[in-house]
């Protein structure tokens, strides 16, 4: 909270700048400077959730592309820009975040992002690039029926999320895996496998066994020798890839999150989740860029919004398998029959890992564990 | 001035960035500035050197790009030799057309089908298990660092092959009928007429596939199973994981300078086969 | 045979062990392919191999996909555009390279190599930063993807025209033009000939090169259009279709059609033949 109060705090006095600079350099006369002094003010634009016409602006996002941005586009693109009118750039090709460096807070790269969390809270080291929860709270109508946990990131709002868990193949390991330190058994020598440094999973990963090895998930040595213990392993950079090997039988236990290998069992591939007391998740966050043009913010907060209805996440539940924020939301059958629940016994034990403990340590993480995976 | 047109181009779209992007290696790490401070501080190249992680990286793609150079032109060299000899013009078509269609295959497309050949239960492996010649334990093909140049010879090889073809069709067949005819064996003619012939194919097909080799990203990548880290990994990391542009900008100078004196030695040899006619 | 006599019969037999060496390349070069086209082919839901049957339906998948179908029609319009304005940088860059010997020459032909030399995505980001720095309204545009594209084709194509004009005589250009013909006539009639070769090869490495670029379209792409390898890239890092291997298929089947016509035009081999000293 006291971290909200400092953003507005900073924010208040770059706005004053802001004015200073503009008239100073206010020869630029015209259409241009008029621009800039909307620009200027625009942080204090917000919306009223009715949908609004855009007169054809537009609005740049940046999101998963592949299937992902197939389903995006059918289920809420299309009708957003015909509601709105209004046209969406949808820029698939991570990675964003040095995009959104290279042109500064004051310029946004995006007006609006669906993206991990870790690099989210990243990019809000570099620079006051995002509305904070309670601004974006205020502004969404669906907001209001999200579980509170969907907003403890403070910079953006978690609207999907997946439960961190091991996938192994049922029909090549007997007997069956129990627990988390499973992983570490000597069967699975180089039959099991995990991600790259960059890979959220991998971090999750990290913290999970720094916590059951250690004294916490913050406890580094602990997680660097759970690293050691674990060569060899195979260590992929995306989870297709990983999903690949364990469809292959390279793999036999892996670092996933529930919604792929519920993918897999329902493409009728024997595996099945292993999961344990502890429950990370995996999210997926949208942010909402703070120093966009006002007509791009009130979209971009109107799109996020979309994306928070029931009705939406049911159907990205469905596609996914990912499991809604929104209280109201109604799960599809095929997380039902897997045992998933939408109610707030659901959360128990579900925890964020704390990403801004791994993002102040990042650099030794990972050159350490590079290190050790180089052998 | 009939290079007037490429030359600004080159000077505007690729000298002035890089020279943007050596400046800003001379800036003070700092997060989320990717503007040139013009701080002139040489701080990241201490942190290169000093840590072995990354100047063992520099040696690594160096030493990479040279195996697999080698590599390239030994199975290169009879393949580009068996097109430009093979007289049959159906034949040799589709032998050019086989080489430029693996070329056109996408990168992580292969990587499936690399896996498919060289995994533990790929292809490969299944292979020898059958045939008794492996016990148990899969010979590891992938994920590693021979997995790395097989990658990269399958990548390259076609630029290989390409730049042979056409210098050893050049060859004038007299001179290695001279040579037979005064007495030369078979492997002799080769030897001492064929491949100094073929010498400025020869360089230039090592130099290209160097060159491809040291500045690939996705092969190692992809292919080495984060055991072999070289150069690129490192830049791509540093910049768009960690955010550290300007460490990421030092590790590209340090590149740009080994591609530099590689191609001051490509220059040297290129003269002297050539017996300074270039 | 007796010493000293020439032999009649051209004797161009490939010796055995090249024969073999150069199978084991073909077979190196071709069996991921083979690979990718039967798992492309597959009957199965999922990218197995070997395949679970033969069917067409993930090639028509790809057709009917919003993601991938796109991506390719853009990649062919990218590497056209490319192709186009390499070939006619590379073409002049190159004929002033090998026709006149000035003081640093060998700094000149190492400058215009050097775009190889480098990791694409360094280029890539260098030319994002650019672009944002100078405001000439090029970040995220096709124009700027072109320009990062062109810059690593040009070299390809120098390299093709320069082997071309290797032992280039300028004598024969100075004899037409002492008989009275103009620049361009000359260009066209004595020097577009010799060189003709490499500029298809160079404008054909150029085509490929771009088509299959990765690492230098990485930070340039516009939103909202991708080139294949991104597109497949960015789909693949979730799950490994074999609509993905069908749009491999394509990209592979696109070349052997325009090789094909090409071959129909010119003899392929002449096509390859690559200088840079």
């Amino acid at each position: 909270m006291n971290d909200n109060k400092k953003l507005i705090q900073t924010n208040k006095l770059q706005l004053g700048l802001n004015r200073r600079q503009l008239l100073k350099t206010g020869a630029a006369a015209g259409a241009v400077s008029m621009f800039n002094i909307n620009h200027a003010w625009s942080k204090d634009v917000m919306w009223d959730g009715e949908p609004f016409d855009a007169d054809g602006a537009t609005i740049r996002i940046n999101e998963w592309g592949g299937f992902w941005q197939e389903f995006m586009t059918s289920n809420v693109i299309e009708d957003f820009e015909k509601t709105y009118n209004c046209k969406v750039a949808y820029d698939s090709s991570f990675p964003w975040f040095p995009k959104y460096v290279a042109s500064g807070p004051k310029d946004p790269a995006f007006h609006m992002g669906n993206w991990n969390l870790n690099e989210i809270i990243k990019l809000g080291k570099a620079g006051d690039y995002f509305l904070s929860t309670e601004e974006l709270k205020a502004n969404m109508p669906n907001a209001a029926d999200c579980w509170d946990f969907a907003f403890g990131s403070g910079l953006g709002v978690t609207w999907g999320f997946g439960q961190y868990a091991h996938v192994w193949r049922t029909d090549l390991i007997d007997p069956a895996p129990k627990g988390f330190a499973a992983f570490w058994e000597d069967r699975f020598a180089d039959k099991r496998a995990t991600y790259i440094t960059s890979n959220g999973l991998f971090m999750t990963f990290f913290m999970t066994a720094a916590a059951e090895f250690g004294s916490g998930p913050d406890d580094m040595e602990a997680g660097f020798e759970a690293m050691r213990a674990a060569m060899p392993m195979k260590i992929s950079d995306f989870t297709g890839n990983m999903q690949t090997q364990v469809e292959r039988g390279e793999v036999q236990i892996g670092v996933q999150w529930e919604g792929e290998i519920f993918l897999q069992m329902d493409k009728g591939i024997e595996v099945a989740p292993l999961t344990w007391e502890q429950k990370p998740i995996l999210t997926q966050t949208h942010t909402v860029s703070r120093y966009s043009d006002p007509v791009e913010k009130k979209l971009a907060l109107a799109l996020v919004n979309a994306k928070l209805s029931p009705e939406f996440q049911t159907k990205a539940g469905e596609a996914f398998y990912l499991r809604p924020s929104n209280s109201k939301a109604s799960l599809p059958e095929r997380l039902k029959n897997k045992g998933v629940t939408n109610t707030a016994g659901a959360l128990e034990g579900l925890w964020i890992p704390d990403w801004n403990w791994y993002l102040d340590n990042e650099d030794e993480i990972v050159e350490t564990v590079n290190e050790i995976f180089a052998g | 001035m009939l290079a007037a047109p490429g030359t600004i181009f080159f000077i505007v779209f690729f000298v002035v960035p890089l020279a943007s992007l050596f400046l800003l290696s001379l800036d003070k790490p700092s997060l989320g500035n990717a503007s040139v401070q013009w701080m002139f501080d040489f701080r990241n190249f201490e942190r290169f050197f000093g840590r072995a992680i990354y100047y063992e990286a520099a040696l690594r793609s160096a030493g990479l790009a040279a195996l697999v150079s080698l590599i390239a032109l030994i199975l290169g060299y009879p393949l580009a030799f068996l097109i430009a000899k093979t007289t049959n013009v159906r034949r040799n078509t589709t032998l050019m057309i086989l080489v430029l269609s693996a070329m056109q295959l996408d990168m992580v497309i292969r990587l499936f089908g690399l896996m498919v050949l060289m995994g533990d239960v790929g292809l490969i492996n299944g292979f020898f298990r059958w045939s008794g010649l492996i016990g148990d334990q899969p010979l590891p093909l992938m994920y590693n660092f021979a997995g790395v140049v097989v990658g990269l010879v399958q990548f390259s090889l076609p630029f290989m092959v390409l730049s042979l073809v056409g210098v050893i069709q050049g060859i004038n067949p007299a001179l290695e009928e001279a040579a037979r005819s005064l007495g030369a064996t078979r492997s002799q003619t080769f030897w001492k007429v064929t491949i100094p012939m073929s010498m400025p194919g020869i360089l230039a097909g090592l130099l290209l596939v160097f060159a491809i080799s040291f500045s690939s990203y996705v092969v190692p990548t992809l292919m080495g199973g984060w055991t072999v880290v070289v150069l690129p990994i490192h830049i791509f990391q540093q910049v768009v994981e960690l955010g550290k542009w300007q460490f990421g900008a030092a590790i590209a100078v340090v590149m740009f300078a080994i591609s530099f004196i590689v191609m001051m030695i490509y220059q040297r040899a290129a003269v002297r086969a050539s017996g300074g006619r270039v | 045979m007796a010493k000293g006599q020439v032999k009649v019969r051209r004797e161009r037999s490939v010796p055995v062990i090249m024969r073999v060496l150069a199978m084991v390349s073909l077979v190196l070069l071709l069996a991921p392919v083979v690979v990718v086209i039967l798992a492309g082919l597959n009957s199965g839901d999922h990218l197995t191999f070997p395949p679970d049957g033969l069917s067409l339906r993930w090639v028509v998948a790809f057709f009917r996909s919003g993601a991938f179908l796109p991506a390719y029609l853009f990649s062919l319009l990218l590497a056209l555009c490319t192709m186009f304005f390499s070939t006619i940088l590379g073409t002049m860059i190159a004929l002033v390279l090998a026709r006149n010997e000035f003081p640093g020459k060998q700094m000149a032909r190492a400058f215009f190599m050097a775009p190889l030399m480098l990791p694409g995505i360094v280029l890539g980001l260098a030319l994002y930063l650019f672009y944002l720095s100078s405001g000439l309204g090029l970040t995220r545009t096709m124009p700027g993807l072109v320009i990062g594209h062109v810059l690593v084709t040009c070299p390809y194509v120098i390299g093709t025209v320069n082997a071309s004009l290797v032992g280039f005589d300028k004598s024969y250009e100075e004899a037409a033009r002492s008989l009275g013909a103009g620049p361009l006539k000359t260009f066209r009639i004595i020097t577009l000939p010799i060189i003709s070769p490499g500029i298809i090869a160079g404008s054909v490495f150029s085509f490929i090169v771009s088509f299959g670029q990765f690492d230098v379209s990485l930070f340039l792409t516009p939103p909202d259009y991708n080139p294949l390898p991104i597109a497949l890239y960015s789909s693949l890092r979730y799950t490994f279709e074999p609509t993905a291997a069908a749009a491999g298929i394509f990209a592979i089947f696109l070349v052997v059609v325009s090789m094909l016509i090409t071959a129909r035009l010119t003899n392929l081999r002449k096509l390859a033949n690559v200088n840079f000293s």
